[in-house]
């Protein structure tokens, strides 16, 4: 991914977009890599035993995802602070779109920040997870 | 209002959760390498050294996000007793009903970049215990936790903010419920037949070309093999030409054991249905039956017969 400069980002702009088909291999996947073992994510018997549809997606993998794709558009510039809020559950076979806008740059401590308004939302456009970050990015100068 | 539960929730506020939390593992490549493939980032400051080198953090960290990852306690499940404090309010939670957890809402402040070697663990205090609310997902209370992570030396790496609901699922569907009826499956040739259970008839379907009944209904006259048909509503009388007694296998809808008869109707004909108000012991062929019509739900009316 090519760098991305404080000089070159303005407010208004937007990340690339990430789209993913949520799966159960993802959440077995994100289980094993994370240590979240709990079963609403993993195992569909219990989870119809609770009174669920089916498994649902782990809040912190839809996080990790919308993070990518701020990491994706902010190159390896440093992520300084990141906020989510868990709208709704997710559930495999839901289609996620991410979206990175920036909504303020500043400088602040000798360091160039930028602020990204982010969220995920469903193939439906319900907004699944949604929240802010801040990254520091490097300068031309 | 404030209840003895809410009282005692409120005492949890404000305290830290007990001993930090220590990482089973150093910050490690092939746990990254987990976690990046599991969320399919390809980001190569992650895995990747020599890119990873040539950046402005000048050799791999860990992805931000992954931070909880390093503390995570695994497939091991909270203490029935003792743990920290946290262990110690979740169980209270549990027993209140709250049993049912999601994440709400993550806020992630970090200092530094996380690289293999470092040893984290997390110093958590619990920072509210909301009132009971009613969501989306059921009752339940928010709980927030700030949890600081440090490195081995005690430096902090990273502040964060977990909050979690703990809910009480929603209730299971009454186990003794009893699933409705199958349907029976209607086409144009026999709607005519349970449209008329559904209006107290029992409709006979009777060929309009040489005047013969059959059942069940079918588009044509076996004997003629006219197209053309009508229908006559029967007495109801008949007797059991012959039967079964159901025992297995058992459907849910059901009563068992279950007499089903073939009943041979006064007028001519038989027809299947279901014998009612006699001990299945004592059903015989010959036996003299009435029809009558057992409402099973609001769309289904079928007719069932009863010795006279």
């Amino acid at each position: 991914m090519a760098d991305l400069y404080f000089e070159d980002v303005n407010e208004g702009d937007e990340g690339p977009s990430i789209s993913h088909e949520l799966t159960r291999t993802d959440l077995v996947m994100y289980a094993g890599a994370s240590g979240d073992f709990n079963p609403m994510h993993t195992d569909e018997v219990k989870a119809k035993e609770a009174g669920l549809p089916s498994v649902f997606g782990h809040g912190m993998f839809s996080a990790g995802l919308l993070a990518t794709a701020i990491t994706n558009y902010v190159g390896i510039g440093t992520l300084k602070r990141y906020k989510v809020r868990f709208a709704k559950q997710t559930w495999p076979g839901e289609t996620f779109i991410t979206s990175v806008k920036v909504t303020g740059k500043r400088k602040e401590d000798g360091e160039n920040l930028v602020d990204l308004e982010c969220t995920l939302t469903n193939q439906d456009g319900e907004v699944k997870v949604a929240g802010e970050a801040t990254a520091a990015l490097p300068s031309r100068g | 209002m404030s209840t003895d539960l809410d009282q005692r929730l409120k005492e949890y506020e404000g305290k830290e959760a007990g001993g930090p939390e220590v990482g089973a593992d150093p910050v490690n490549i092939p746990m990254i390498r987990h976690w990046c493939e599991a969320i399919g980032d390809q980001n190569p400051v992650y895995l990747d050294e020599a890119a990873a080198a040539a950046s402005v953090h000048g050799g791999i960290i860990a992805p931000p996000v992954m931070l909880q990852a390093w503390v995570m306690r695994g497939i091991k499940s909270r203490p029935a007793t003792g743990g920290s404090l946290t262990d110690e309010l979740y169980r209270l939670l549990d027993a209140e009903g709250y049993t049912s957890v999601v994440a709400t809402n993550c806020e992630q402040e970090y200092h530094r970049a996380v690289r293999p070697g470092d040893h984290l663990s997390t110093i958590a205090t619990i920072e509210s215990v909301s009132e009971e609310k009613t969501t989306a997902l059921g009752v339940g209370r928010f709980v927030t936790n700030r949890i600081r992570y440090v490195d081995q030396h005690g430096e902090p790496v990273a502040d964060t903010l977990f909050r979690i609901l703990k809910f009480k699922p929603p209730a299971k569907p009454d186990a003794t419920e009893r699933p409705p009826r199958p349907r029976p499956a209607i086409t144009q040739d026999n709607a005519f037949f349970f449209d008329g259970a559904k209006a107290g008839k029992l409709l006979i379907q009777k060929c309009a070309s040489c005047g013969k009944l059959r059942h069940p209904p079918r588009p044509v006259c076996p004997h003629c093999r006219s197209l053309e048909w009508t229908a006559i509503e029967a007495a109801g009388r008949g007797t059991v030409y012959s039967f079964v007694v159901n025992h297995y296998p058992q459907v849910p809808a059901f009563d068992y054991p279950l007499p089903v008869g073939l009943i041979e109707l006064e007028e001519g004909t038989r027809l299947v249905s279901d014998i009612v108000g006699i001990d299945p012991a004592d059903v015989k062929i010959g036996l003299p039956v009435q029809v009558e019509f057992q409402r099973f739900d609001d769309e289904l009316t079928l007719p069932v017969f009863r010795p006279v």
